[in-house]
């Protein structure tokens, strides 16, 4: 599965990066990006709870 | 039970101001939390009614969907069945980044936001260090002070002033103005009216009127100043900005500063004097934070929880919905109350205990999404450097009479905070 970020909502929290440290990375932008295509399986609980977490709302699974 | 939770279901009124000026509001949620999560508040004479929310689930969904929960109509509770009765302020409804909808809102909060990130407010800490260290100086030898007047209000206004690019003349005037718009209610800023007729619904309209186009006028000029002469602040910022491919008008850019004043303004301040008052209360937890400064990160979101100096924003439902199963219909208000979510036992593990290691804590004294405060991490840094100058200065400050709490359902307000402390000499 692929987790995608809208770099128009993104104001560089890092609630992402602490949630899912393999899947997220602030950049030096202050906006974050995801480093992996393909969420494996054992890390999708960590990306749900980051999208949970983020204050801006600005992640999500993409729709196939 | 003490003896003040006497309060019943049947007695609970959220548009009654007195209930959070008294501090019995938390009462009030822990009931209706219980009782009736999901629950109306009868028009009254001149305005609508509203349901309102309390349990952190409900307000995490309606924060999420800005597509159907609508900002432009106003984010008060508050909504005149007469148009007529409508304030000065509620012109700004869909103008403002706090009353606009996706998809202008996230283009407009673009303009700004590069200004409210972690890495740029990070770079102010030595400034707001320094305002702060100013401002306990002046205290420094009085042995005693209204915490509220001279240190807690003093650091927010200093800050957004100066990120406003406003001379520190001015910065006394919008202290008065800011007070008249959002304490509006409260008779003390009724200070237009005349002494007996304070206390009025009248009284608190023609305050938040007179405030609201007194700031406009004071705005105007500083604008007309800035378009001749720019400066390195937000109000030059926004006269070079563009929206798709538009400049913003003088209007937009008036909104703007009036929301980037009040916001910045009346709630940090809260933050600080609702958090010393909170360790006041909780010496225990006072002693551990005093011992141990590095606690000081997660002691300011437990005071954020534990206060929510923002009492609750709106939403207008854009078509039927339902929230906990209740039927929500086009057209209704929903009220979020941050003190009462952020305090709710099915998030937050004894909910009802101040402390200050509490993780995770995921409170939402900032709102969440679409919305989410802008200043949030200025808001978090000016209360940490407050915090940890002040008890290093004046580790032994207390309690000097009475804090005397905001008449407000929108601003969870101190307004006088007397306190003393060992003299520097
Ligand atoms: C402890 C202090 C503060 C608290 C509790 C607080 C709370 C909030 C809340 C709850 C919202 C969400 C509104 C909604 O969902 O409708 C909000 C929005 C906002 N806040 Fe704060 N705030 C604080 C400090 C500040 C400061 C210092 C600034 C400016 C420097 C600021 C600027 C804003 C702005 C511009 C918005 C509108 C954002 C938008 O609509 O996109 N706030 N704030
Ligand atoms: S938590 Fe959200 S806003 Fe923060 S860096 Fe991650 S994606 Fe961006």
């Amino acid at each position: 599965m692929k987790v995608v970020v809208n770099a128009d909502k993104c104001e560089g929290h890092g609630k992402c990066e602490k949630a899912a440290p393999a899947v997220f990375k602030l950049g030096d932008d202050d906006v974050s990006r995801v480093l992996v295509d393909d969420v494996p399986e054992s890390q999708r609980g960590q990306v749900d709870a980051a999208i949970r977490l983020c204050p801006r709302q600005a992640i999500a699974w993409e729709r196939p | 039970m003490t003896a003040e939770t006497a309060l019943t279901l049947a007695d609970i009124n959220l548009n009654d101001e007195t209930l959070f000026e008294s501090g019995l509001s938390h009462e009030a949620f822990r009931i209706l939390r219980r009782e009736n999560p999901i629950s109306w508040t009868p028009a009254e004479e001149r305005i609508k009614g509203h349901w309102n929310l309390v349990k952190y689930e409900d307000v995490l969904q309606v924060s999420r969907h800005p597509e159907i929960f609508s900002s432009e109509r106003g984010i008060v509770q508050y909504e005149p069945i007469n148009p007529e009765d409508a304030t000065q302020a509620a012109n700004g409804n869909g103008k403002m980044l706090i009353t606009m909808d996706p998809p202008r809102h996230v283009k407009l909060r673009r303009l700004v936001n590069k200004g409210f990130t972690p890495r740029a407010v990070a770079a102010m800490e030595p400034h707001i260090r320094q305002i702060t260290r100013k401002l306990l100086d002046g205290i420094a030898a009085k042995g005693e002070c209204d915490f509220v007047l001279d240190v807690a209000s003093q650091l927010p206004l200093a800050v957004i002033c100066g990120m406003m690019g406003l001379e520190d003349k001015d910065w006394p005037l919008m202290f008065q103005l800011t007070n008249k718009v959002l304490g509006a209610g409260d008779p003390e800023y009724q200070t237009d009216v005349p002494e007996d007729q304070r206390g009025t619904d009248e009284a608190a309209r023609a305050t938040g009127n007179m405030g609201t186009m007194q700031m406009f006028g004071f705005f105007a000029q500083q604008l007309m100043n800035r378009k001749e002469h720019r400066r390195e602040d937000l109000i030059s910022l926004l006269v070079d900005s563009e929206l798709d491919g538009d400049r913003l008008s003088d209007e937009d850019i008036l909104w703007f500063c009036f929301l980037l004043i009040l916001a910045g303004n009346e709630t940090t301040r809260n933050g600080i004097s609702g958090g010393l008052v909170s360790l006041f209360e909780h010496p225990a937890e006072r002693a551990r934070l005093q011992a141990d400064m590095s606690l000081m990160p997660s002691a300011v979101e437990e005071i954020l929880r534990w206060v929510s100096p923002v009492t609750h924003m709106a939403r207008v439902a854009l078509e039927d919905t339902e929230i906990r199963g209740q039927r929500i219909a086009q057209g209704e208000r929903v009220v979020m109350w941050y003190p009462a979510v952020n305090r709710d036992e099915d998030v937050f593990p004894q909910a009802q205990r101040f402390d200050i290691t509490r993780t995770p804590n995921d409170h939402l004294a900032f709102g969440i999404g679409e919305h989410f405060c802008l200043g949030a991490g200025f808001a978090r840094l000016e209360m940490r450097v407050m915090f940890e100058e002040l008890f290093t200065r004046f580790p032994d400050i207390e309690l000097n009479g009475p804090v005397e709490r905001l008449r407000s359902t929108f601003i969870g307000g101190i307004k006088h905070l007397p306190v003393r402390f060992s003299p520097e000499r």
